[in-house]
Parts: C-alpha cells; structure tokens; sequence
C-alpha cells in the first residue's frame, strides 16, 4: 500500500513538474512570473570605484529587466586580468554565472566541447523575434555568427566594437619643427626624421643626449610594428589566403611580413629602435620613457598617448618637457600600390563574445538580458549616465564627458564592462564628436585624425565560417609567447643573422602547432566553401 | 631530526616491552588526548589538501574533462596514456624538459657548496655581534619575492641600460643571451637563498664537540686543518641529507623565478616545466595534459630521491629515512 501511494505521489509530482515546464510562462515578451538570473561583471578593482555588483548602474539595468522582462537580476564579478582563469574556475565547479563573455573564443569552444556550454541555435530560431534589439546592434546576419557549418551549433554571440581602428603611428611634432622637417608621409621620410632625431640628440635633448631612443617598441612587435609589417604585404593577396594565414592577430603569418621586420632589424642596427627593448614585459618602463620626453615616434593603439587623463602620456610630455612638446598622429607606411595599408577587425566578431555555460537554467531570460543590455536607450544610458554629472551637451550634440566620482563614478571606459555586447561609444550620430572629447586636455581635431588614420585604407578580412579549428584550441598562449620571441630575438639579431634567426624561430613556430593551424584551415575551407589555397 | 631519530631497533624493543606491559593505543589516547588533539589539525591539513585532491589524478588518464569529477569522465585514448604520448610528442615539453633539468643541476651544483663555505666562513668569525648583524643582512635576500629581485635585476643588469652597463660603458648582455642569462639566474638564486640555507649548516656545526677543536689543536692543526678534519666530517650527514633532499627536486620547478626573469631574447633556455604547465593548463585549459605532465614530474622526482637515498645509505650514511 505504502508503494502505490508512494508511487502515485511521484507521479503527480512529476505531473506538476511537467506542466511547470510546459508552459513556460513567458506571455507577450514578459515572464508571467519573475525569473532570476546571474551575469558575469569584470571587476577592475579601481582606486575610488564603486562594488562591480551593485552600484547606480546595476540598479537601472536590475530595474530595467525587472519591468520589461520580470526577471531579476544579480551580478557576479569576474577579475578583469584573470577573466579567463577565474571563468575556469567557476565553470568547473558549476557555479558560473548564467551569462558570462570573454574576449577568448578557444575558451568557449573548449568549454563547449566538454559539454559546457548551451547551443543557443534553438533559442534563436524560436524566439529571434524578441531580439530586435540585439539584431539591430550587431545585424540580424551575425546572430548565426558562428553556426557551425556540420552540426549547425551556436555556442557564443558575438559583440560589436562600432570603432574598429587599431594602430596609429605618433611623431613628436615639436622634435620635427625644431629640426625643420615637416610630418613624414612615406616609409623613406619616417626613416630620415629617425635618422634626424638620432643625429641631433644634443639639440633635442641636451644632457640627456644618451638617453635618446628616436622610435620605441615592446616585445609585442606584432602590435607595435604592425603598419609597418603589413606595409610589405602584397595589396593584391586573397581574402581566402589572408583567412588561411591569419590565425595570428599580429599578422605573422601573411604574405611577405618577414620583410617588414627585416626593416625593422635594420633600423636597430642603424641606432633608430630603443635598445634594450627585448628586455622589458611590461609598458611602465617605456611609458615613464616617452612621458621623460626621449621617445622620437613609436607606434600603437590609436589613443594611446591620450589615454589616462592627467596621468595620460601627453599631459606628462607637457609637464616634463613644455607647452609644445607633443605626439602627432601620422600615416606613412605605404605597401606595394601606394597605399598606407591597415587590416581591420570586423565591427562585429572580432571583439567580445557571450555565452550560457550549462548550468544557466534560464536560457531564455538569459538571452532577453542580452537584447535588454544591447537595446541602443541602455547602451546610451550607461555610457553617458547623468546630465551634469557625468556629462555635459556640448552645442553640437556632442557628449563631454565629466570625470564623475562618488556613486556615480564609472569603473570601465564608458562603462564597456556593463555594455557586453558593445565595446566602445555607441551614440549613433554623436559618437564621433563625442569620442574626440572624452580625452581631457588632447585637442579634439588631434583625436579624430589619429582615430582616422587607424582606419585609412582599412581592409577587413572576410569571415570564413568553417567552424572549430580544432588546431587552435591547444596551442594558444604558447604561440603568442613563440611569436613574441622569435619577432624579438630577429630584430635584435644583427643584420647577417637575420635571416638565420627569423627562419629558425618561424620553423619553431610552425613545428609548435602553427604548421597544424594552417593546415587545417586550408582544409576546412576547402571542406565548406570548396576553395583551394595553395600551401 | 637527526638526532632525536630512533632506530628501527630501538623502535621494536619499545613496541615489544609495551605489548607485554598491557598498553593499547586506548591508554596511549588517554593519557596524551591533549597531543593528539593537537595533531588533528596537521592531520587534516594533509588529507584536505594533499590526499583528497590526489584522487584528481586521474584526469591525467581521462578525457579533458573538468566540468565532471574525474571518475565520471571517459578515459583517454591509448589505453588512457594519451596525454602522456602526446607531451613526449611535444617539442615545446620536451624544450621545458631539459631547461629544467639543466637549470636545476646547474643549481645543484654551483648553489649546494655555497651556503656550506658561507656557514663555515660565518663559523670562523670570532667577534659575535658582527657576526650576528652578517647573519641577519645574509638572511634578507630571501624575504623578497622574485617579482621584486627580476625588476631590480633589470635596473642593474639592463644590456644598455643598466646600472652596470653603464658605469662601466659596456654593453654586456647579462640577461640577454641564452648562457648569460642561465649564469645570471643561477648567481642570484644563490645570492637569494645561500644566507637562508646557512642556517641548518650553522645549526649542525654547533654540535659538534669542541673538545675535538682543542684535541686537533693540541695536535697542533692550523685553522685549515680544523675546518678539514673536524667540521666538514661533522656536517657530513646534513650536507648528504640536503643533497638527497635538492635531488629530489630535480625535476620539480620553481615558477615565479623562471617566469619573472625571463625575456623574450631567452626563452629557450627559460621555459620550465612549471612555465609549460601555466601556459597549456590555467591559461589553455588543458588540464588532463597539465595533470600528466605534473604526474611524471613527481614520478621522477620519487624515482630520484628513493636511488640517491639508497646510494646515500651504500655509502655508510644514515639517509633520509
């Protein structure tokens, strides 16, 4: 007796269950009864920042979601620098938040492959209609993104990064006028103003002559010598060719790149390139360099000088050196038809992505969060926040941005960190204008040119969507440091040794997976889109 | 430990005279409740953290799994030996192999005679309170981290920039060339840690007898002689059991101070196994090959540390154990 009723309790319970399930209680875009949900946050643990996981801006997107969708939400902080480490961490032990993004796809693939992540394609396709606002952010067409052409599986969405510019060249434009040369715009005229600036240390620097370093660069080559590099790339080169060579951002695989290093190896047996280069892993000691005044031109994100407002590297210039002491942006690195070439990402899939580990029970909220937190009134609400606090309307329409503090103070740029979806300014017509005043003290005319150099003569490489290259997922990190190492142990190397040490640390390179990359990438494009490059 | 160290004999009489006096371990817990009480903690410490998590080796003969505990998840290929196969495939494993090793018995070597000259050196200083202060300033490289030495040894060291190099004009590659940079590395373990290691010398040499420092005088022996004859034979069972113990770690690795003083110029010769291991594990999430690379290490070092224990005690000494 004990067991039918035993038996017909579960039963009626697991009725319930089932009818619970059924219907899932999401009634004209809203969830008849509240949902809760967990999203990642980066903390960056700023001096004067406010708790990542509740502060203004959490409060207006948890009222935001609870009004348009019922669904709840809570913020789980996440190392800004360690984010993957930490993601792994709270992956394993099943206690990842509901909604996470990364900036490493390898990790979200490899999570996917143990079975950690949620196949959004059935989302998608039944409930793409309450994503309008994620359509009209990152384009109806890259929702499928990254569909994988054999299973037909979505395991991330991508972001959108609305200003794609990378790398702009920066000269001082005092040293120039002092010497009587004007902005170079070849490769010739950049390498007189060096040979220029190295011969005239004394005037330049006076007692401080042995200190002078006419072009700077770190051991990440590839990003500070990138238009330089690319410059000896064939303009004529195929996307299929540059997709099949491009696993590596810095570009080190394409046509021809060895060339623009020669160039580089030979400027620093000419005395032009900072010497001791090789030796240092992180900026501080080139930074505190170009801030002294020593550095003649380096190369680098595009607002790299504008960065960190009274501590950026242009306030210090002025500071240490003078009123018109200051970094120009130029444009000169021209490739084989004269043009100054820049490889670009795209807007959409080359910046953040987002996923749903496993063990998010709401796939639905999760994904509605998505659409609430891309919805163009959020996105302005938190990269602007309040009319006098943390901005002002400028005639024009444009947004100046106050240095806020207090409550109101926002942790990340813009608050990139709470806008997952888009990185970046994202204020339709007023971004422009809007992103030229954001950095205090730089004249804005100086900030639109250099964003608009990065962006010059831009190409962006086709997307070839062939899914998983499987090749990439193991070797990673150690072909960056590969990469680092044998960029910089070529430079250095004198110019007889060249050759000899780019060849053999390229032939490492490709021997430690990078043969494996292209390989399968020749292969895989072949598979899906029937196109044969050759080897 | 060496001298409070009970042999096996010793051990079995007490054990035999117990069993006939009618104790069990229930007496023993009665009358010593408040030390075993105290051992609960250590106890716990170990089955917490080194026991409990050995049950995770498994992953290195499982498939890379960590979202399901390791006897959840499938084996691997090759009758579970896959992870291993491919390491030794590896050139990159098999590069941070012999930078290991090559480091470690660069290590051994040069650094194990130096905190025994420095203890002897420390030893013959007659005037106490100088002797002391030395002590201490010897003592205190090895309270900094290896962060803060790899920045200060860039400031002094720099090729062109340096402190050194530039006093003197020159331009010499300390850090920047594969052997520079391995003698580099080694002199400033030494420097970080030989004051440190002094102190278990210094301990040993103050037991031995000073009746046999006046024997050899009456014998009339010079200061040499006394250090030859008297305190290095007084040291000898510490200095092997320390060699046995470094032996032991041959293959192990430190990270921070690999990690921290490497550059790009080097990398050949500075990637460690440890390196390896944070570069495909935390950072690429390749645990079950992290874990098996890992696994082999401590294999190896066991192997080593049982042989040279063995040949410790071949060779008249006591060992380890």
């Amino acid at each position: 007796m004990k067991r039918i009723l035993a038996l017909v309790l579960a039963l009626a319970l697991l009725a319930t269950l089932t009818t619970v399930f059924a219907d899932d209680g999401f009634v004209d875009g809203k969830f008849t009864e509240t949902r809760h949900i967990t999203v990642e946050i980066f903390n960056r643990n700023n001096d004067g920042g406010t708790d990542p996981t509740n502060n203004v801006w959490t409060d207006f997107i948890k009222q935001g979601m609870l009004e348009k969708y019922n669904v709840e939400v809570e913020f789980v902080s996440v190392g800004r620098w360690t984010e993957v480490d930490d993601l792994n961490n709270l992956l394993a032990i099943g206690d990842a938040p509901d909604i996470c993004y990364t900036y490493s796809a390898p990790t979200i693939l490899n999570y996917a492959g143990m079975g950690g992540v949620i196949d959004l394609a059935p989302y998608l396709e039944e409930y793409g209609d309450q994503l309008g606002d994620l359509k009209a952010l990152i384009g109806e067409e890259n929702l499928f993104y990254d569909k994988d052409p054999a299973t037909g599986t979505v395991y991330m969405l991508q972001g959108a990064m609305p200003n794609n510019g990378r790398i702009t060249t920066f000269i001082r434009k005092d040293w120039l006028d002092k010497l009587g040369l004007a902005e170079p715009t070849t490769t010739e005229q950049f390498h007189d103003a060096l040979v220029a600036f190295r011969d005239n240390a004394e005037t330049l620097l006076g007692a401080d002559a042995d200190k002078m370093v006419p072009y700077s660069t770190s051991t990440d080559i590839g990003w500070r010598n990138d238009l330089m590099s690319i410059s000896f790339v064939p303009d004529d080169v195929t996307d299929e060719t540059l997709f099949v060579y491009g696993y590596d951002d810095r570009h080190l695989l394409y046509p021809n790149y060895k060339e623009g290093i020669r160039q580089l190896n030979a400027w620093y047996n000419e005395g032009l390139v900072w010497k001791d280069f090789a030796l240092y892993s992180d900026s501080t000691e080139e930074d505190n360099m170009m801030k002294a005044g020593y550095v003649g031109a380096f190369m680098h994100n595009w607002d790299y000088p504008f960065r960190n407002g009274e501590d950026s590297i242009a306030a210090n210039l002025v500071r240490n050196v003078g009123e018109d002491a200051m970094y120009v942006p130029i444009d000169c690195f021209q490739n084989d038809a004269g043009i100054t070439r820049k490889f670009l990402g795209s807007v959409v899939g080359s910046d953040r992505k987002t996923f749903l580990p496993a063990t998010c029970e709401e796939p639905l909220a999760a994904l509605l969060y998505i659409n609430f937190i891309s919805s163009a009134d959020t996105i302005k609400y938190l990269q602007t926040g309040l009319e006098g606090t943390n901005f002002e309307l400028t005639a024009d329409g444009a947004y100046q941005i106050l240095p806020a503090t207090g409550e109101w103070v926002k942790n990340s740029g813009n608050n990139i960190d709470y806008t997952m979806t888009v990185n970046g300014l994202y204020l339709g017509e007023a971004t422009d204008a809007s992103t030229a005043l954001s950095y205090p003290g730089i004249p804005a005319d100086i900030v639109i040119q250099a964003n608009a150099y990065s962006k010059t003569n831009g190409r962006i490489v086709k997307h070839f969507n062939v899914g998983t290259i499987v090749a990439e997922n193991d070797v990673g990190t150690s072909l960056t440091s590969k990469r680092d190492a044998l960029l910089t142990k070529a430079v250095t190397a004198s110019v007889e040794d060249f050759d000899a040490e780019f060849d053999a640390g390229m032939a490492d390179y490709l021997a430690s997976g990078g043969q494996a990359i292209i390989d399968e990438r020749i292969e895989k494009l072949a598979e899906v889109y029937g196109i044969q490059v050759e080897k | 430990m060496l001298q409070g160290e009970r042999t096996t004999k010793q051990a079995d009489a007490y054990r035999l005279r117990n069993k006939k006096m009618g104790f069990s371990w229930k007496t023993y817990l009665k009358r010593y409740w408040t030390l075993y009480l105290l051992l609960v903690l250590p106890i716990a410490f170990f089955i917490i953290f080194r026991y409990t998590p050995m049950a995770y080796i498994l992953l290195a003969f499982k498939k890379n799994n960590i979202l399901q505990p390791p006897w959840q998840v499938a084996w691997a290929k090759d009758n579970g030996f896959e992870w291993f196969i491919k390491a030794f495939n590896d050139k990159n494993f098999i590069d941070a192999l012999r930078n290991t090793i090559v480091l470690n018995l660069l290590d051994l070597i040069v650094g194990t005679p130096m905190p025994i000259i420095m203890a002897i050196l420390l030893n013959e200083l007659a005037y106490p309170r100088f002797k002391r202060i030395t002590q201490t300033v010897l003592y205190l490289p090895h309270f900094l981290s290896w962060v803060i030495i790899s920045s200060i040894t860039l400031r002094l060291f720099a090729t062109n920039d340096g402190l050194i190099n530039r006093a003197f004009g020159t331009a010499i590659p300390f850090v920047g060339t594969e052997n520079n940079w391995r003698a580099t590395y080694i002199m400033l373990g030494i420097w970080k840690e030989c004051g440190w290691n002094t102190i278990i010398y210094l301990a040993a040499l103050t037991a031995i007898s000073p009746e046999l420092y006046e024997a050899a005088e009456v014998d009339g022996a010079g200061r040499l002689r006394k250090i030859w004859h008297v305190t290095l034979p007084g040291i000898r069972s510490t200095i092997i059991v320390l060699l046995i113990m470094n032996l032991g770690h041959i293959l192990g690795s430190e990270f921070d101070r690999p990690f921290t003083l490497s550059n790009p110029l080097v990398e050949g010769a500075s990637k460690t196994i440890s390196i390896f291991v944070y570069e495909r594990g935390i950072q690429g999430s390749q645990f079950s090959l992290s874990t098996a690379v890992g696994l082999f290490q401590s294999l190896v070092c066991v192997i080593f540390l049982l042989l040279s224990n063995w040949l410790a005690k071949k060779f008249g000494e006591r060992g380890v154990w």
